[in-house]
């Protein structure tokens, strides 16, 4: 994007407890990390306090920050509390039950009771139009226009808010889709409709009808937060460009995430996943994978080849959202991780405390142990200390409780038990991390590992050797770290069209054909999305894939191929780069095999300029780096470890495993045979020098 | 055998779950056929150097409780584990070899670190076709199992590291889908190198003795489970029957017996009573009654044992020779788990009788599978395959799920957008089918109804249903689901199928469709709260009057 002539730029991340902001100021190239609280009631608020405080602790005035991205949870929270509005789904006749039947796998295999299955649209509000499309676009039954306009009064009438409009292979011809939206927007115009070739126009009618649910439903959510945030904006004198983190690592404007709000549903750790992909980056290596540990739950992002992991399909809930983004793997692994002895087996998560009532040693009611626990037991976390001091922790109550549930059941003694607990939760999280890798074919011993979230960085060491990867980056400003990753965010909106082609062994003359007009039809839509955003011709990147498999095969490989022209040579050079990724993710590929085609994708990018950081602001107060030292418990026994403070280790400061980093919101466990220094820029790196036994 | 401590040996049970799960993912990524890459028709799991099962992944009860058994019968009549060598495979598919119908084959792969063999990892996967009467092969008529297609008693198709493309060869020229049989197949060796990998990780990390140690100990947890679930059962003899509807052929009202003794903390099951082997091919063979006896002590145990050799050690099983439980040869077999599921629900019944609020009412109760072979626009014959599920019965504390996979296997539904660009068929209807779940205080889950039309000149169809005659049972009080039906409609004219057939001609434009039975219902109907009542008429999952 043109420069902005106001020189600030602002990232927010809004989580739960704390809405992280980062400020960005180009005349310098300087950035400044702050954390506020949230106001879960209305985020809007702390995000209108927030932002006037930074501008006091950095001395500049509001009308001078020109761009705001802002990643959100409020998508994501919507669907998880089901708070949603009263919705509907007009779907072709028949087939109404589609949303609820779903794809019948269980997860549970030897439960006498059936597990929850999320169902969003409740039956008596889905209701069958008569129309039918066929596979390859042909119009079978025509739509029944009376019957659908009787319906969108009826609705109206009866406060549906949101109506998921979704027909059979819509993806092959939206033309029915297209009319049924144009008679629901003019016979009832005050309800918010989404259509499935508008939302997902891809293949499998029930993932793409969940899409489109969540996408109608949370329309209202949405629309409603961007008016308060809007709102606060003005009032407080912010005219800045607003802009909002989509699931898939892009921003997007107000008007366009009002419109397909189910991109944002993993705006919140997108963020962090764009962080993992700028800090790799930034330190020149092409494989790194980050685990953001918090209290309840672990995400894990892989860059691979320099590239942030993007999926063309997610869940919430159990729910599948069939749209390209960020490849997050979650697992319930956390500081609020429960352990318990089951027979004569420890057994840690997936059950979690929570921040509520949390570790036993929060003091707010749990009496199970937990991970934090574990940590706190053996001095890895310092309990007066934590916070920076502003959370007392009970540590007896966290021995005890040890004790009593682990301990002495298995027969151990304390310390044992408490670092059996991290063992086991450690070992969760590395074979989750494995599976992440092996899904795309990759060894993790080819990777470097960035932990962060508050407890990242207790767990990275043990980690690291669990999964022998030999390098791990503590990121600068771990707790912040999704706004910083926002903060070099571009522009993205990702198009697709779905439609079976064959790639090779003939027939070329009609898959070019019709390759060539699905890629000018993208191409076109692309840039009008791009002009609409005001990107100009020179920051517009554009990036075909292409979702790929042999014949027979019933899932596709995403397959890069960049800005090309569509010719005879691009598709065969296709097809190779199909063969090849096919080989190298699950070790075979035919040439003499039929490929197909299944969708063709187009990332649009609207290039913003990347902020040029060169000088982290930092508490300027002197004081030693080293702290001195306490007893932790290393690797089977007690040892005086070193403390160092974070902020005030020096540019190429060097210390030595075993031995601890404090930071204001976390610790670092740097463990043993591993060597850390800190780099210009506030990382830092750490490398194994031995194995140890 | 070394002392392994609690923790280590979390750590090791963890990792060898996320082994069958690498597999599993691994077999998903690279399957050919949609029977594996949407209805999800395979399994995966480690056993031990012994041929213990040891861990699984989270796929299919019937598969997985049969592995052990299948390994069982290979080493001790085949092959014995001492010819199992560095770089074999060892194959079979043969149901009076430790299989349990042709298209399902297992696969084992011995895995050694130093000379030594450390471990196994094991496949299971149901392939498209593998020949005989009909296509995919279910055929209804088979008497004998020659007729079901090709046989392939226990072999070593990898020998040495060396695959034997002869015999890969001979079951490509058997199979109606070629390509896709070869690409499942070398799908299913790929899966188990990836367990391998992951075994020998763990052994080169933790050493093999403690490795062994570890997988021994989890054979321990889950008998101490197993057992500790048993105890609290009332000791005492149960028994029930339930009934398949017939063979597909003569047979009708075919019935499974089983009485359940539990001993303190053993539970042995006698599954003595049941019906002679019938002529048609819903045969079980021992490997089948075993599967189903474990999958339903699983269950009863509340979900919380890890499924392996260990939780079976508690389990004693009787099976006459020459019944339908454990069928002589050359008995076929394809259509073999009607019988399965029934096993599963008869054994789930007697013990409704010790541990009453439990156990639900039965759920469905069968693999809906219908296969369609037909040209697809460019000529070419394609076989279509479907499997579906129905309603869940209804539990002491809850109303049954609707069209959810249950009890002895899980499945996927293949996606109707997905079959229409594959196939030549246009659906019709895909719904849950009102007043289909059995009325109790908690009433089953609805059945689900699937219909399509015929797009090309011809179609051959084979379907592989039960229930038709004896729907899924309610308990305590509670009303039976609805029997399923299976109907083609030509020119305007519906006429019932039965539940088994293979080889009916259709033509263009002919109108197929499945109901399934929805599940039993638990509990006197007049408990029923009322404002659950009003709920049920308000979605439509009861009609009003």
């Amino acid at each position: 994007m043109s420069s902005s002539p106001r020189p600030i730029r602002i990232a927010v991340d809004i989580g739960g407890t704390f809405t992280d902001i980062e400020v960005y100021d180009s005349r310098s190239g300087g950035s400044f990390a702050h954390k506020t609280p949230s106001t879960p009631d209305d985020p809007s608020r702390g995000l209108g306090i927030g932002l006037q405080e930074v501008a006091a602790l950095c001395g500049f005035d509001l009308t001078d920050i020109g761009l705001l991205l802002h990643g959100t949870t409020i998508a994501t929270n919507a669907v998880l509390e089901r708070k949603l509005p009263k919705g509907a789904m007009i779907t072709t006749a028949g087939f109404e039950d589609v949303l609820e039947i779903g794809r019948h796998m269980r997860q549970e295999l030897y439960s006498l009771k059936a597990e929850p299955r999320s169902l969003l649209i409740p039956r008596q509000h889905r209701f069958g139009v008569a129309e039918r499309v066929r596979y390859d676009g042909s119009i079978e039954t025509p739509i029944d226009k009376k019957a659908l306009e009787d319906l969108a009064k009826k609705l109206e009438q009866e406060g549906i808010e949101a109506i998921a409009l979704a027909f059979l292979n819509s993806y092959a011809n939206p033309s029915h889709e297209q009319e049924a939206l144009e008679i629901l927007t003019q016979s009832a115009p005050t309800v918010a409709v989404s259509a499935s070739h508008e939302v997902s126009p891809e293949i499998r009618e029930f993932e793409r009808f969940s899409t489109t649910a969540l996408n109608a439903l949370l329309k209202p959510v949405v629309s409603k937060y961007l008016e308060q945030v809007e709102g606060r904006l003005e009032a407080i004198g912010v005219s800045a460009s607003l802009y909002l983190v989509q699931s898939n690592g892009g921003v997007a404007r107000p008007a366009e995430a009002a419109r397909l709000p189910a991109k944002l549903l993993l705006s919140g750790p997108a963020g962090g996943a764009m962080a993992m992909a700028s800090l790799a980056g930034r330190h020149g290596i092409s494989n790194l994978v980050g685990i953001d540990m918090g209290g309840t739950s672990a995400d894990i992002a892989v860059v691979a080849e320099g590239a942030i992991g993007q999926t063309p399909e997610g869940n919430i809930d159990g729910l599948p959202v069939r749209l390209p983004m960020i490849e997050i793997r979650t697992i319930g692994a956390g500081g609020g991780s429960i352990a318990r002895v089951e027979g004569d087996g420890l057994r840690v998560g997936p059950e979690s405390a929570g921040a509520n009532p949390g570790p036993v040693c929060y003091s707010r009611g749990g009496i199970q142990p937990a991970v934090t626990d574990a940590n706190v037991a053996l001095a890895r976390i310092d309990a007066p200390s934590f916070l920076g001091g502003t959370m007392r922790l009970d540590d007896s109550g966290a021995l005890k409780a040890i004790s009593d549930q682990v301990a002495q059941p298995l027969n151990l003694s304390l310390e044992p038990a408490a670092a059996g607990i991290l063992e086991v939760a450690d070992a969760r999280m590395a074979d989750a991390i494995r599976l992440s890798l092996f899904e795309k074919g990759a060894d993790p011993s080819d990777f470097v590992l960035a932990p962060f979230g508050g407890a990242g960085g207790l767990h990275a060491s043990a980690l690291a050797d669990a999964l022998n990867i030999n390098r791990i980056i503590f990121p600068s400003n771990a707790s912040t770290l999704s706004a910083r990753g926002i903060l070099g965010a571009d522009l993205r909106h990702d198009l697709a069209r779905s439609r079976r082609l064959k790639a090779n062994h003939g027939g070329q003359d009609e898959t070019i054909s019709a390759l060539t007009e699905m890629a000018l039809h993208l191409r076109s839509e692309a840039e009008a999305a791009l002009i609409r955003d005001g990107v100009p011709e020179k920051d517009r990147v554009y990036e075909f894939s292409a979702d790929m498999r042999y014949l027979g095969q019933a899932y596709e490989l995403v397959i890069k191929w960049g800005d090309v022209s569509i010719t005879p040579e691009t598709v065969s050079d296709l097809v190779q780069r199909f063969h090849s990724e096919h080989l190298r993710r699950f070790a075979h590929a035919d040439e003499r095999d039929t490929v197909e085609i299944a969708t063709l994708r187009l990332a649009a990018i609207g290039k913003m300029e990347a902020p040029l950081i060169t000088n982290i602001v930092v508490d300027a107060t002197s004081q030693l780096a080293k702290r001195g030292s306490r007893r932790i418990w290393f690797e089977g026994a007690w040892v005086n470890a070193p403390i160092y403070s974070r902020e005030h280790l020096s540019e190429g400061a060097r210390v030595s495993g075993p031995c601890v980093v404090e930071e204001a919101f976390t610790t670092l466990i740097i463990g043993s045979g591993w060597e850390a220094e800190m780099l210009s820029g506030g990382d830092l790196v750490a490398e194994k020098r031995y194995a140890h036994g | 055998m070394v002392d392994i401590d609690p923790i280590r040996l979390e750590v090791i049970r963890n990792a060898l779950v996320a082994a069958s799960e690498e597999m599993n993912i691994s077999i998903w990524r690279t399957a050919r056929s949609t029977v594996v890459r949407e209805t999800l028709d395979y399994s995966t799991a480690i056993f031990d150097g012994l041929g213990n099962a040891v861990a699984q992944s989270t796929r299919i009860p019937v598969h997985l409780n049969s592995m052990s058994v299948c390994l069982e019968e290979i080493v001790s009549n085949w092959i014995p584990l001492s010819e199992w060598q560095e770089g074999d495979v060892i194959l079979t598919n043969d149901p009076y070899a430790g299989g349990q119908h042709l298209p399902d084959f297992v696969a084992y792969k011995p895995i050694f670190r130093d000379g030594q063999r450390v471990a196994i990892s094991a496949t299971i996967v149901h392939h498209v076709d593998i020949g005989g009467g009909a296509p995919g092969s279910y055929f209804a008529s088979a008497q004998e199992v020659f007729q079901e297609g090709l046989r392939l008693p226990p072999i070593k198709l990898v020998e040495a590291g060396r695959p034997n493309s002869a015999i890969l060869d001979v079951i490509r020229r058997n199979s109606r889908e070629p390509e896709k049989i070869g690409g499942d197949v070398a799908a299913q060796l790929a899966a188990l190198d990836v367990g391998a990998r992951a075994i020998l990780r763990l052994v080169d990390r933790y050493g093999i003795a403690t490795v062994e140690a570890a997988m021994a100990a989890v054979l321990d947890q889950s008998e101490f489970a197993m057992r500790g679930a048993i105890s609290a059962m009332p000791n005492g003899t149960y028994t029930f029957e339930d009934f398949v509807d017939d063979d597909g052929q003569d047979a009708i009202g075919i019935k499974i017996n089983a009485t359940v003794i539990i001993d303190g903390d053993t539970a042995r099951v006698d599954l003595s009573g049941s019906s002679p082997q019938v002529p048609g091919p819903v045969n079980c063979t021992l490997n089948m009654a075993k599967s189903g006896v474990y999958c339903a002590l699983l269950m009863a145990a509340g979900g919380g044992v890890m499924a392996n050799t260990g939780a079976y050690r508690a389990i004693e099983i009787i099976a006459e020779e020459g019944t339908i439980v454990s069928a002589r040869p050359p008995a076929p077999v394809a259509n073999r788990m009607a019988t399965g599921h029934r096993i599963v629900t008869t054994v789930l019944g007697a013990l409704a009788k010790a541990i009453p609020n439990t156990i639900p009412a039965a759920y469905y109760g069968v693999s809906y599978v219908a296969a369609l072979s037909a040209p697809d626009t460019s000529g070419e014959r394609r076989v279509y395959f479907e499997i579906e599920v129905g309603g869940w019965g209804g539990h002491p504390e809850a109303d049954g799920a609707s069209g959810f996979s249950a009890g002895f296997h899980n499945l996927a539904n293949s996606p109707l957008e997905m079959c229409e660009a594959l196939f030549p068929v246009t659906f019709t209807q895909y719904g849950l089918i009102p007043d289909s779940g059995g009325d109790g205080e908690h009433r089953g889950g609805l059945g689900l109804a699937r219909e399509w039309r015929l797009d090309a000149d011809w179609g051959v169809l084979s379907g592989n249903f039960d229930r038709f005659r004896f729907p899924p049972y309610g308990l305590n009080g509670g009303k039976p689901g609805t029997p399923g039906r299976f109907i083609l409609t030509r020119d305007g004219k519906s006429e019932l199928l039965p539940s088994k057939i293979s080889g009916v001609q259709l033509k263009r434009g002919d109108k197929v469709r499945l109901d399934t039975s929805g599940g039993g219902g638990w509990g006197d109907p007049s408990r029923r709260d009322p404002k659950l009542k009003l709920a049920d008429q308000r979605a439509g999952y009861t009609s009003s009057s």
